[in-house]
């Protein structure tokens, strides 16, 4: 089955110089389990994404599409990034959604994907 | 129910674990279960199958694959290539014995995945065929919700993909609540019920068989080591709990010489284990409590001043109403009828529930206050008694009015 990992990052994780190492901490980590889960064919996508500053949502009514500057909700957790995985079952998607790297106050969302026979 | 209600009911558990560890899939276990049934209802009284399990097992199993077959057909609107596998006739004859599947499909609802408020129902319903009703009784909830509760759940299962296996052993403690849990009420379920009629027969085999592969499992975890205790010491009186009239007798006024003193050395060999751990919790202090209502096996009375101390215990663990309604039955009889009424008094909105009215009836009763403890008999006679319990309370009230 194939999983998508969410990375719900709490907002200002990064910010300041202390949050400046936790970034090179948390990306080198991320970096070291992409390459471990792609050689054994497990990772099929993935990426970080950059921050919610630079996020742009349209936004679809009856009237039409309106763009709106910002993320669709003002959360105190953000989408940082995601991991697409294809495992045997649920225990294994969420074993290595325990690997994945964060700071405290992150949350790991684990969601199968729908996957339409050819 | 026909005369075979028992015989269906006491090989559910066995069967539709196997059938939806085979098949991965619980809905089309529970379905091709009924179904067997039902064909088992029209067809046994005719000719009665020897090992009624097996037979309900390889019915329910021939008609989930016939099912399956079918949906399969008709997604591909193809028809399918002659089958290797043997007919459905030559696969009635074969001899296959059903695999064991229980623990592994309680591991699977007891998933920390699925709603924590939902996993020991849903298993009840699943291994053991609990009714929706009966459930929401268990659970005080209302039926609708616990229907929807356990749909949902069933529906994450499947496309979540939730693993049908045991996990190992790094995963246990996070599962290990819910399955106690699940245990638990099973066990309630089937010690309301004093002659194991109804829905609950065959439950307290059930949970004694399954408390005890808990044990072997996690030889360690000194609760799972207290459930398997507190089952035996109920278990071992059971002989003693039904009158030659069939109605119910209460531990203290039970026959000791029926009780099986076998069963409760196990008990108490599995609570001092339980002990030496060092980490009390609720089901320990239960069985500790059921522990000292076997007391009278060794000629002394009923220890009711511990009995009370213990349900003190266990109110600051489990400070649940039902807790509190045993709590005031033992103070009553350690500290007299008015200490236990005061602790009554402190439950509230347990009317409608059955034990609260048999403590009420048996406190005031103990007061002298006889006008209303023959009320409290006859509102908990009005709150669907199981027959052994019914005659009790009819005894009893006999008893008042005499």
């Amino acid at each position: 089955m194939q999983y998508m990992i969410l990375i719900y990052e709490p907002a200002g994780a990064y910010a300041g110089s202390e949050g400046r190492t936790a970034l090179e901490e948390v990306v080198a980590k991320h970096w070291a389990l992409a390459a471990e889960l792609t050689a054994q064919g497990i990772q099929k996508g993935g990426a970080g994404l950059q921050g919610v500053e630079t996020a742009t949502t349209l936004v679809r009514s009856r009237d039409g599409d309106t763009l709106h500057d910002g993320p669709f909700a003002e959360t105190r957790e953000h989408l940082g990034g995601y991991y697409l995985i294809d495992v045997p079952d649920l225990d294994a998607a969420l074993a290595i959604a325990r690997r994945v790297p964060g700071v405290a106050g992150t949350k790991i969302e684990v969601r199968p994907v729908i996957v339409h026979d050819q | 129910m026909s005369r075979f209600g028992p015989l269906i009911h006491a090989s559910r558990p066995r069967v539709v674990a196997a059938l939806a560890a085979r098949l991965r899939d619980l809905d089309l276990a529970e379905d091709a279960f009924s179904e067997a049934c039902a064909a088992a209802l029209t067809t046994w009284p005719g000719q009665p199958p020897r090992d009624p399990g097996a037979w309900l097992w390889r019915a329910a199993l021939r008609r989930a694959l016939d099912a399956r077959r079918r949906a399969a057909v008709r997604e591909r609107a193809v028809l399918d290539p002659p089958s290797p596998e043997p007919t459905p006739e030559e696969a009635l004859m074969a001899h296959e014995p059903i695999p064991d599947e229980r623990l592994r499909l309680i591991f699977v609802c007891c998933h920390p995945a699925l709603a924590a408020d939902t996993r020991a129902a849903l298993t009840l319903k699943v291994v053991c065929g609990l009714s929706t009703e009966r459930l929401a009784r268990a659970f005080f909830c209302a039926e609708p919700a616990m229907l929807q509760r356990i749909t949902r759940a069933k529906r994450k299962i499947a496309a979540a993909g939730v693993p049908f296996e045991v996990p190992g052993p790094a995963a246990w403690p996070e599962r290990l609540e819910a399955v106690l849990t699940t245990l638990e009420v099973a066990y309630a379920q089937a010690y309301e019920d004093a002659a194991l009629a109804g829905e609950t027969a065959g439950f307290a085999d059930e949970v004694l068989r399954l408390s005890g592969l808990l044990v072997e499992l996690t030889p360690d975890e000194p609760e799972a080591l207290g459930l398997a205790a507190l089952v035996r010491f109920a278990e071992a009186r059971r002989p003693a709990r039904l009158d030659e009239r069939g109605a119910m007798v209460p531990p203290e006024r039970q026959d000791v010489a029926l009780w099986r003193a076998d069963v409760i050395a196990d008990g108490v060999a599995l609570l001092d284990r339980a002990a030496r751990a060092g980490r009390s919790g609720p089901r320990q202090i239960l069985a500790a409590i059921h522990a000292s209502h076997c007391a009278r096996i060794e000629g002394r009375p009923t220890p009711w001043a511990d009995i009370a101390r213990l349900y003190d215990a266990l109110m600051v663990v489990r400070p649940t109403a039902a807790t509190a309604v045993n709590r005031a039955v033992a103070i009553g009889e350690a500290r007299g009828a008015a200490a236990g009424l005061a602790a009554l008094a402190d439950v509230e909105g347990m009317a409608g529930w059955l034990p609260y009215q048999a403590a009420r009836a048996h406190l005031c009763a103990l007061a002298r206050r006889y006008g209303e403890a023959a009320e409290a008999l006859g509102m908990a006679l009005r709150l669907g008694p199981a027959p052994a319990e019914r005659l009790y309370l009819e005894q009893r009230l006999r008893a008042l009015e005499g």
